[in-house]
């Protein structure tokens, strides 16, 4: 039988294409995500084993105590150690022109075991120091330059470290280490006594001990004499290992982070998985429909039951190998790829690629087990061909549609029951109730797909009567077989679901972190102080600033009185009413009895003086901990308009006017940033004088966006493969119809009228899953947001109805198009050939 | 000519190798109700060894049912069926399944062969699904015989008609089967590649010592059989010996068909 199972695959490779390419991306998936976890590790053990690459062993502290000097004299006294370096660090303030910063001072290694590398000048001697190539560029320093050092305390200003430091002069230039621990700090290097002396008192703790083995030792036996060397001293739980064990070491204390972005990405590829299996099992029904009669005749001619099934399983077993093997192949071409890319950035240029044994294993064995267990119900339907099917018409086998009361039962109960764990978890806003609640109300509700799908297909369907024949046809067909139309609504529905629910998730965070935000900052841009020029901002430069593109509008806010606020005397700020629209805080209003004030300030009544009177105000407080001070304008109008108070007042810069400009909404973070400086420019002043929280909300929107790209291209995977089940399951339906489909056209239907026939199936089974898919995955974005942001900010369901539309739009040109060759063969197919091939 | 006796029917009990086939008592029916048909009733027939028989009759007269329940396809509601002297009632789904692979052969009308495996691994077919092995004499004798030797390679839609036919003879013929059924195996084919497949079966029953039993409604492919078995309405309703087709014609006429 493998010589059938053989040449049917031979000579239908076409026919297992959709099968294949489902099990393709599934595994390729699954692959890929494994592959990122391994070379993110190794990624890592490249930057830094680079730290331990020119050392034989590695000493690391235990638990109990941290590695000091008497470590190190325990390590260099010990038989077969060679030379040693003690790595130190310890915190250094520097001077420049920028001001006083902060870095790490390490010591340098003895030759043999030095890991710098040079980009300019040389390793640092007495009264030397080297700085990383970034550090360089950012503080203009090149060698032969002069730095202060001092010890970080009380280093406030360039001054300061000038006055107690020690004037070096700058070495060498490195490169910057690819220690992630290193990484974000400047980092300095002295030789081994002069890092000593800089770093003072606090400098006793040792990073780790790398030595190397002294001529003809042994690693093991050094190892062993420096652990009890060591122990003796009392460091019973340092551990010595050598570079390489100590990278992994290292490694796997780093990469909790990366772990959880693997689960993440196992939970995507598991719902690839999972449409992948369904697909599969569908075409594979396919596949043992369009050869009814072949199988009838290999069991006339003596194949039995297990024959038969044993070459359906042969068949699934190829295709399941041939198609892994292409998706581990993909996955590992991509992630080459991408790993390409990153090394050509210079920040990421230690990415490495990591095939692990297991990503490939795995791949291929998933791959493999998850299309020969699709095709075991399709194989145990081949075997229920009867041998007669290949000598008569064969009859239309109408299965009886046992339900599987059990299934329905259970699906009802977690479907309910997770629904109110989900519930429960959106009130109380926690995220981990929640989302075991909606998984589990979710799988319910699939395995009861049965019970709703095709009396939705139905009620739908009568949407379509007004196409006529092939309208009321196609409602009629669509649901002849409930259980198949299920499964392959189903496949959508999964896809669907998760892409609305990810996409109405992130509506909905996004409307409720930009209400947070406006609350916070209710200002988008404002700028304040003096122009560079020395003089206070007028109004010429609100008419300035709505010039530029991106800017919505534009006001200067002036003075309009001054307050005691907890003895300190500080200016209160006017606001036209006409302003109110640049407040991003919609629910902030100022009438003549209020002064609104920022959050805090724990006053119920604000006194305000203005140059003709003073008028007691109830204070309104906003969300906001930086807004200023606010009246109304017709308030300052009646308290009387101060002058500008003398440049050496208390409260002269808080009396200042400020420009308050609103921005569009769809501008990027790097967009705003560029209007920052142009605005900066434009109006003289200095960037920092800007401030707001546009470019953070930007940013925020920014990540949303991309995550939500991501995720739905991560989604779109598993909604492809499902749209691949509906031109098989539609195939299918088409072959099972030929007879009928032929009486049609006998009858009078027209091609084209049997060809929309299919199509409004298709459309009808792929409409309602997404509809389906697009509401369930509404309310579970809505509820899912609700439980991860509900406890820090007002979440309202805000459905990103267009990007619905288009997710409804695109399942139902997909059925379209998925109808286009089912429907071409049937409609090929003469009256009379149809009724004669049985 | 011979008309048909009950005594002939009534002899043809099983009788261990003198008879290729054999039914006692066999009773069918299809549907409930006012649907039901009685499609075989109280069959007793008897086909030699050795002979090439046809069963011939009317549309609905049951000769189809007759050959699935003779064969092993169809089960019967009562009576026995012998092939080859093995009673064959009551077997079980495997155990027929192997009857099939090594005591019958099959040419049915159309969709003889596999699409996808060529001709030789169609003819050798029933002998791998037994893992059994192939008499290479045998086998290009079989070939030979049929004229199929330099068409071994073809795929089934490389082949004419007639070829594929004989594709499908050779594969019944290569497991020397107890009895080759054929139904209507020349109802695709003109007449000229009709009859040089039924001078085909003919020979292989002459010169191999075939037995061969064939459901038709066509006299003229009736005509190359040694006796033709007449069924009327579930019953047999005579037979006939080495007849012509102008006999055949008659006596079909006879049951008013």
């Amino acid at each position: 039988m493998l010589q059938v199972a053989l040449a049917q695959l031979r000579q239908h490779v076409r026919r297992f294409i959709a099968v294949g390419l489902a099990v393709v991306m599934a595994v390729g998936f699954l692959t890929a995500t494994l592959m990122v976890n391994a070379s993110t590790e190794a990624s890592l053990g490249n930057s830094i084993g680079a730290t331990f690459r020119n050392a034989d062993l590695v000493v690391s502290e235990g638990q109990d105590k941290q590695l000091d000097g008497s470590a190190l004299d325990a390590v260099t006294g010990a038989a077969g150690v060679g030379e040693v370096y003690a790595h130190r660090q310890a915190s250094i303030a520097f001077g420049s022109a920028a001001g006083a910063s902060y870095g790490a001072l390490q010591n340098t290694a003895p030759a043999g075991l030095e890991n710098l590398e040079l980009l300019d000048g040389a390793l640092p001697g007495d009264g030397e120091v080297a700085v990383d190539a970034g550090t360089a560029e950012k503080q203009g320093l090149s060698v032969g330059d002069k730095l202060e050092l001092a010890p970080p305390a009380g280093m406030v200003a360039a001054e300061d470290v000038a006055a107690a430091g020690t004037a070096l002069m700058v070495s060498g230039i490195v490169k910057p280490s690819k220690d992630p621990f290193m990484m974000v700090q400047p980092q300095l290097f002295a030789t081994d006594a002069l890092q000593q002396q800089l770093a003072g008192a606090d400098n006793s703790w040792l990073r780790n001990i790398q030595f190397d083995l002294a001529a003809g030792a042994d690693t093991a036996a050094v190892k062993d004499t420096v652990t009890a060397a060591l122990a003796d001293a009392g460091f019973p739980e340092a551990s010595v290992n050598t570079a390489a064990d100590q990278t992994k070491e290292v490694v796997a204390s780093l990469t909790g982070g990366a772990d959880q972005l693997t689960i993440v990405l196992l939970a995507f590829a598991l719902v690839a998985l999972l449409v992948s299996a369904l697909v599969v099992a569908n075409t594979f029904s396919v596949l043992i429909a369009q050869r009814t009669r072949e199988l009838a005749l290999l069991r006339c001619i003596g194949a039995d039951r297990g024959q038969i099934r044993q070459s359906v399983l042969a068949e699934a077993v190829l295709v399941g190998i041939s198609a892994s093997v292409v998706g581990v192949l993909g996955a590992v071409g991509l992630m080459a790829g991408i790993i390409t890319v990153l090394q050509g950035q210079p920040d990421t240029e230690f990415a490495t690629l990591a095939v692990p044994p297991y990503a490939v294993i795995i791949g291929l064995v998933v791959g493999i087990l998850m299309t020969v267990l699709a095709a075991l119900a399709p194989a145990r339907a081949a075997t229920r061909v009867a041998p007669l099917a290949a000598l008569r018409p064969a009859d239309e086998a109408r299965a009886g549609n046992s339900k599987g009361k059990v299934r329905l039962a259970v699906g009802l109960a977690l479907a309910v029951g997770g629904a109110v764990v989900l519930a429960l978890g959106a009130v109380s806003a926690d995220l981990l109730i929640a989302l075991p609640g909606g998984m589990l109300s979710f799988i319910g509700l699939l395995m009861c797909a049965t019970l709703f799908i095709p009396p939705l297909v139905t009620a739908v369907g009568t949407l379509a009567k007004p196409a006529g024949v092939p309208g009321k046809l196609a409602a009629v067909n669509a649901v002849r077989n409930p259980g198949r139309t299920s499964a392959t609504a189903t496949a959508l529905l999964i896809g669907v679901t998760l892409v609305a629910m990810m996409m109405t998730g992130a509506q909905t965070a996004r409307t409720a972190f930009d209400g947070q935000l406006g609350a916070e900052y209710p200002v988008d841009l404002s700028v304040g102080d003096l122009t560079s020029a020395g003089r206070p901002l007028d109004a010429s430069a609100a008419a300035t600033a709505v010039n530029y593109d991106g800017v919505a509008a534009a006001g200067l806010v002036t003075n309009g009185g001054y307050a005691e606020v907890h003895g300190s005397r500080t200016g209160v700020y006017q606001l036209a009413p006409e302003q109110l629209a640049l407040l991003q805080d919609k629910t902030l209003v100022l009438d003549g009895n209020t002064v609104l004030m920022p959050q805090g300030s724990e006053l119920k009544k604000l006194t305000v003086t203005g140059s003709k009177g003073s008028k007691e105000l109830t204070v309104v407080e906003a969300d906001s901990w930086t807004l200023p001070p606010l009246i109304s304008s017709a308030v300052a109008a009646e308290i009387g308009v101060p002058e500008l108070p003398a440049a050496d007042s208390e409260d002269y810069y808080s009396s200042l006017p400020q420009l308050w400009v609103s921005v569009d909404r769809d501008l990027d973070s790097w967009a705003l940033l560029d209007l920052r400086s142009q605005l900066a420019a434009g109006l003289e002043v200095n960037e920092y004088q800007i401030s707001g929280a546009a470019v953070e909300r930007a940013a925020f929107n920014q990540v949303i966006d991309v995550l939500l790209l991501v995720v739905t291209g991560l989604l779109a995977v598993a909604v492809l493969i499902a749209l691949v089940g509906v031109a098989n399951t539609l195939s299918l339906s088409v072959l099972e119809r030929t007879q009928e489909s032929s009486l049609l056209r006998a009858l009078g239907l027209t091609k084209s009228q049997l060809r929309s026939m299919l199509a409004l199936e298709a459309v009808l089974i792929a409409g309602v899953a997404a509809l389906i898919g697009a509401v369930l995955g509404a309310v579970y974005g809505w509820l899912g947001a609700q439980s991860a942001l509900g406890a820090f900010a007002t979440v309202v369901p805000d459905v990103p109805w267009l990007q619905l539309l288009a997710v409804l739009a695109v399942a139902v040109v997909a059925g379209l198009l998925a109808s286009v060759m089912p429907a071409r063969r049937a409609a090929r197919l003469s009256p009379v050939e149809g009724l004669a091939t049985v | 000519m011979t008309t048909s006796t009950e005594q002939s029917l009534a002899g043809a009990a099983p009788d261990g190798a003198a008879s290729a086939a054999a039914t006692r008592g066999l009773n069918k029916t299809y549907g409930t109700g006012d649907t039901r048909v009685h499609a075989l009733k109280d069959v007793d027939a008897g086909f030699d060894a050795g002979k090439f028989t046809a069963i011939m009759g009317p549309s609905g007269s049951g000769k189809s049912t007759l050959m699935h329940c003779l064969a092993g396809l169809d089960t019967a509601d009562s009576g026995n069926i012998w092939i080859g002297g093995t009673e064959i009632t009551g077997l079980s789904d495997s155990q027929l399944t192997k009857l099939r692979r090594e005591r019958v052969g099959f040419v049915f009308q159309a969709f003889n062969l596999v699409p996808t495996l060529t001709a030789e691994q169609n003819i050798t077919l029933p002998i791998s699904l037994a893992n059994g092995t192939v008499d290479k004499d045998w086998f290009s004798y079989v070939t030979k015989t049929l004229g199929l030797t330099d068409r071994l390679a073809h795929r089934p839609h490389e082949l004419s008609g007639g070829q594929q036919q004989r594709v499908a003879v050779a594969r019944a013929l290569l497991t020397r089967p107890d009895v080759v059924f054929g139904d209507e195996p020349t109802g695709n084919l003109d007449s000229k590649v009709g009859a040089e497949v039924l001078s085909l079966l003919r020979r292989s029953c002459q010169e191999m010592g075939q037995s061969i039993i064939m459901v038709t409604h066509d006299p003229v492919a009736a005509s190359y059989a040694d006796r033709v078995v007449l069924m009327n309405d579930g019953a047999l309703v005579g037979e006939l010996d080495r007849p012509d087709t102008d006999t055949i014609l008659a006596a079909l006429a006879k049951l008013g068909a």
